[in-house]
């Protein structure tokens, strides 16, 4: 079956990523997407079954980190650097709302 | 009025107790630090920067994973939990999915003094976030603050199976898995200061109603996760004899109203798009490894407390309020080794112990008192030099001085008195003091003996053989008659 | 010196001056300054040039001349912008880092530091390294310095023209899908690949983590054996870096073992897709190998044909994810919004690029709820049958060669035909990208002035063998190297 995207979905993954856009543009992107996951119908074609997924290149053991602390010196140059600092803090708009306090308590 | 059958589960989040971050070198000793000083390109997510797991994270991961009996996956890998909040500089989670480190254990523990069981659903290792601050001087007004000392300090969140019937056993499976991370030292287990969280999920079911799955969340101490808990169970319940519906929800406790608060899920379900973190290569665990940790593992709580019911005769009571601590444990024990007399140590520890640590705001790791001072102590107690009363007033001098018994009692000049001549002058002196006392007892009054008792150690200043007085008062007063 | 010298110089040529004492490294880099000054203006390779620092840098190098020279010491080099350089920006082409200025060095910046070399600028590339023709960057297209109407190819577009117009003697790139082979072949000059994991990635700014891997882009291949030896081996801040030494020329065979290599030729790299004479000119350097006795054979990369819109899911996929940092709370661009949601979005919105903008969606669509499986999942499995031919394939033959890109460049600001089109410029450099071999694109000849770039494909970690024939092959067609004139469109 061919796979499409409708607007709704297209609007949803806009959301998601925290992107906007015009109603024009939105119709220009599911053209494009449509189209790449057209092509992507090819891959059908294939018996994907018994075949395992590459999601990493590369074998043998990663390196790991010894538990030692090392300070880096940087910090304050990310901080002068950053849009809006106040008292050591990046400074965000408020997040009040109960949508934000519920994402909030989501986290971990 | 109809049954109902309460099934809840919890969600525990342990900070690990490693010395610097969980995918960077910066240090986890973030409380009341400067905000934003323990951070790197890695902990703040710069462009460029990249993870490189602390090898210490997985040890103690393992550690946990062990001691809740887990099955270990022979590979695990990291996956990425994508979603935008301030405290989230990435804007994805390094998280375990589908291959975490360990699943399908169990943790027994008792309660109201009967032993359970919870199954562990899985224990796997994630990453911290910073902390947003909506309250200060410094903060423009309509802001929050984002400080990163917290991001990447290494977590396990483990999971129980939803086998806990009542808020009671839900708290104290908690108290027991909080105590077996801290014996292990996997974590310090502080729920104060966060470094212990824990979320629930509870419904309430009948042999006609299918359960319904609560989540309740913000609950900061091992009491109000009973309360919060027990409210749960008492509002569900009236929902459901009133015929009304019990909706899916999550709920927030609020511990100064002693209400829980639905939070009103949100329109759109987070869609975190979960895949396997390309930046961090899948690692096996190998069996040597598996074995080494598992060989190093302490007692756990559960196994000492069965110890020392059997070893020391203890009851389950007193063995249970001896293994809450570890460090108490091995004070018990260490105590033991110089003046073996279990029972005796245990009553003294249990109470004179805790009450002085309780006073002075202390642990016994940071007192001044060690277990071979309180062995000396109990041992002259024990051989009669000194009286239970007087030794009390030692310890308090052991623990704010750190001097020893043997010193104290010298110093003060405090010994027992157990001549019968001196202390026979001493009792008809305070008979004579005393007629009313006297007719009291004579006339069949118990109480007054032990005041006339309490006089003679005033008297003596505690340091009258109490058993001693005690005979030589009846005898006294029995010539009186 | 006048910069025209330097036309056919290798680093080991500036090393043995400097060496010499023959020139001071303040000299060389008021030389390449005086270039950049030149050039820019028609070819805007540069998004920043170094220009105080590298000369305190050089002025310092010049008063204390050590005895024994490290590799690459005076040396200058570019770095494209998405390499972290520390007290520099490092924009990524993109108007949401626009204003960033990195404050710690990429692993290989600090190796090519510790090896004397000198940070020239950061130049210009597509947003993120999203494109193959640098008219994606936020600040403006470079031009190819052999035709200054047509794209140098991206996205590491800025470094190959400024290696091929002489701004800089060497550069910096990433590839992920062909970003240092497409440009190099698309600018005559010599662009590498290298083995996933040879290299360490921090401080290369993710666009697809598990694709991403910088390399150099030269005007010999001698020099990219150079770059490669200082700039590669295990690093502590990467895990997805091999537990490997540096590499060293020594892992070079000697021209005798070098004869005896067995070349595959794909048959699927020779279809129609490719412009005749890129198909010939191909052929003419086969043929040459072919004269000295080389043994061709032909084999099969069965799954070539599926490789794009794996590649094209998967990359999207890491890009959706790597690029959720930019957020507007820490760093780069921040536009103030209502509330937390009206300052990401308008952020977001106003930072990024077209090209970024569909390739976030594109990402996550793909890992969404209910899609995985057909796209992202589908796709690194195709990525495992992409990965098995070049196995089988390089069972039959020590390497393979293959035309770099299947056209010549293209005209800037070009109608972009269809979408899908413009992606499958990428079709010859993608599949090793997803296998993780090494790669390399060298100049095989010119048609018009236009290059047309060789493909090397290696087995994993056979830099040795895969350097060892380009070396030879370089040396057997004897081509001139670029130094173009930089007039306003050639041939007009």
């Amino acid at each position: 079956m061919k796979e499409v995207v409708y607007l709704s979905e297209l609007e949803k993954i806009a959301r998601l990523s925290k992107l906007g856009f015009s109603a024009e543009e939105l119709q220009s992107f599911l053209r494009d997407i449509n189209d790449i996951v057209a092509h992507f119908e090819k891959l059908n074609q294939l018996d994907l079954q018994d075949v395992s997924p590459t999601s990493h290149l590369g074998g043998g053991e990663p390196p790991f980190f010894s538990d030692e602390p090392q300070a880096w010196e940087g910090s304050e140059e990310v901080l002068k650097g950053a849009p809006w600092v106040a008292g050591g803090y990046f400074i965000v708009p408020r997040i009040v709302d109960k949508e934000e306090k519920e994402n909030e308590d989501r986290r971990i | 009025m109809s049954d109902f059958t309460t099934t809840i589960g919890l969600e525990v989040h342990c900070q690990l107790l490693t010395q610097a971050k969980m995918f960077c070198r910066c240090s986890t000793d973030y409380i009341g630090k400067e905000p934003n000083t323990l951070v790197c390109p890695v902990c703040l997510g710069l462009p460029g920067s990249l993870p490189v797991l602390n090898q210490k994270v997985v040890e103690l991961a393992l550690r946990a994973a062990l001691a809740l009996h887990c099955q270990i996956l022979p590979q695990t890998l990291f996956h990425r939990k994508n979603y935008f909040y301030p405290d989230l500089p990435k804007g994805y989670q390094i998280s375990q999915y589908n291959l975490p480190i360990g699943i399908d254990g169990f943790l027994e523990f008792y309660s109201q003094g009967v032993r359970k069981k919870a199954r562990i659903r899985r224990i796997h290792i994630e990453e911290d976030a910073g902390k947003l601050v909506h309250e200060g001087a410094f903060l423009p007004p309509g802001t929050s603050g984002v400080d990163c000392n917290r991001c990447g300090i290494p977590l396990v969140e483990i999971v129980t199976e939803p086998d806990l019937s009542s808020p009671e056993e839900a708290r104290d499976c908690l108290m027991m898995l909080r105590n077996i991370v801290c014996y292990l030292e996997v974590s310090d287990g502080n729920m104060e200061e966060g470094s212990l969280r824990c979320d629930a999920n509870i419904s309430l079911s009948s042999s006609s109603l299918t359960g319904v799955k609560v989540e309740v969340k913000n609950m900061n101490s091992f009491r109000s996760v009973y309360r919060a808990l027990s409210y749960e169970v008492e509002r569900q319940r009236k929902l459901l004899e009133e015929g009304k519906p019990v909706f899916q929800e999550t709920r927030h406790w609020d511990e100064i109203k002693g209400v829980t608060v639905s939070a009103r899920g949100k329109e759109e379900a987070e869609d975190y798009r979960y895949f396997p973190d390309p930046d961090l290569l899948p690692f096996s665990l190998k069996t040597e490894m598996i074995e080494e940790i598992k060989s190093g593992l302490l007692e756990l709580p559960l196994e000492k407390e069965e110890r020392f019911m059997t070893q020391y005769e203890l009851s389950q009571g007193e063995a249970e309020i001896l293994v809450q601590d570890r460090e108490i444990a091995d004070f018990f024990e260490d105590t033991l080794r110089n003046f073996n007399k279990p029972r005796m140590v245990c009553n003294w520890i249990v109470t004179e112990v805790f009450r002085n640590l309780k006073e002075l705001g202390t642990t016994i790791s940071r007192a001044k008192i060690t277990p071979s001072h309180l062995a000396e102590l109990l041992k002259m107690v024990d051989r009669k030099e000194i009286s239970g009363t007087m030794a009390k007033s030692v310890l308090e001098e052991m623990f704010t001085s750190g001097a020893r018994a043997r010193e104290i009692v010298t110093r003060r000049g405090m010994a027992l008195i157990n001549d019968e001549k001196e202390l026979e002058n001493i009792v008809k002196e305070v008979i004579e003091k005393n007629p009313q006392s006297v007719a009291d007892y004579l006339s069949g009054k118990e109480k007054a003996l032990q005041f006339l008792i309490g006089q003679v150690m005033k008297e003596t200043r505690g340091q009258a053989d109490p058993e001693l007085t005690r005979n030589i008062l009846i005898k006294v007063l029995s010539s009186e008659e | 010196m006048k910069i025209e010298e330097f036309k056919d110089f290798t680093i080991q040529d500036y090393h043995h001056l400097l060496e010499e004492k023959k020139i001071s490294p303040l000299e060389l880099v008021n030389i390449f300054l005086e270039r950049i000054e030149e050039g820019e203006d028609k070819i805007h390779a540069f998004l920043f040039v170094n220009e105080e620092k590298a000369k305190n840098e050089a002025r310092e190098k010049t008063d204390n001349w050590p005895e024994e020279l490290p590799p690459l010491w005076g040396l200058p080099v570019a770095i494209k912008d998405n390499i972290c350089t520390q007290g520099m920006p490092t924009t990524c082409g993109s108007k949401m880092l626009e204003n960033f200025v990195s404050p710690y060095d990429a692993t290989v910046v600090e190796r090519l530091k510790a090896a004397g070399a000198i940070i020239l600028g950061k130049t210009n590339m597509d947003e993120f390294a999203m494109g193959s023709s640098t008219e994606n960057s936020t600040f403006g297209p470079t031009h190819n310095p052999l035709d200054l109407r047509r794209t140098p190819g991206g996205s590491s577009g800025g470094s190959a023209a400024s290696v091929c117009a002489l701004e800089a003697p060497c550069a910096l790139g990433s590839d992920t899908g062909g970003s240092v082979r497409q440009p190099a072949a698309f600018c005559g000059v010599v662009g590498l690949r290298p083995t996933y994991g040879r290299v360490p990635r921090y401080g290369v700014v993710g666009l697809a983590s598990s694709l991403d891997q910088a390399g150099p882009i030269t005007r010999k291949v001698e020099d990219a054996i150079t770059i490669l030896e200082v700039i590669s081996g295990k690093d502590s801040r990467d895990s997805t870096c091999a537990p490997y030494p540096p590499f060293s020329r020594n892992e070079i065979p000697s021209l005798e073992d070098i004869r005896k290599i067995k070349v595959g030729v794909p048959r699927e790299y020779f279809s129609s897709r490719v412009e005749k004479v890129i198909g010939e000119k191909i052929q003419e350097a086969l043929g040459k190998l072919k004269g000295e006795g080389v043994e061709l054979v032909e084999v099969s990369l069965p799954h070539t044909d599926y490789a794009l819109e794996a590649y094209y899911i998967v990359a999207s996929a890491e890009a959706s994810s790597n690029l959720a940092r930019y957020d507007g709370v820490m760093y780069g661009l921040r536009v103030e919004g209502e509330d937390l949601q009206d300052m990401y979005f308008e952020t977001r919105t106003l930072g990024f690029g077209k090209e970024v903008k569909r390739r976030i969606i594109l990402g996550t669509y793909s890992l969404s709820s209910g899609h995985y499986d057909e796209y992202y999942l589908k796709s690194m499995k195709v990525r495992t049958l992409v990965r098995k031919d070049f196995e089988e394939a390089l069972k039959q033959c020590n390497l393979l060669i293959t035309p770099t890109t299947p056209s010549f460049p293209f005209f800037l600001g070009e109608e972009t035909q269809d979408l899908y089109e413009r992606y499958t410029d990428d079709i010859f450099t993608i599949p090793s990208a997803l296998a993780g071999l090494p790669s390399l694109s060298l100049n095989c000849g010119y048609e018009g002035g236009l290059p047309v770039g060789l493909q090397i494909i290696g087995g994993p970690f056979e830099e040795g063998k895969l350097l060892g024939l380009a070396l030879w092959l370089e040396k057997l067609l004897a081509l001139p190297s670029p130094f173009p004139e930089l007039k306003e469109g050639r041939g007009q």
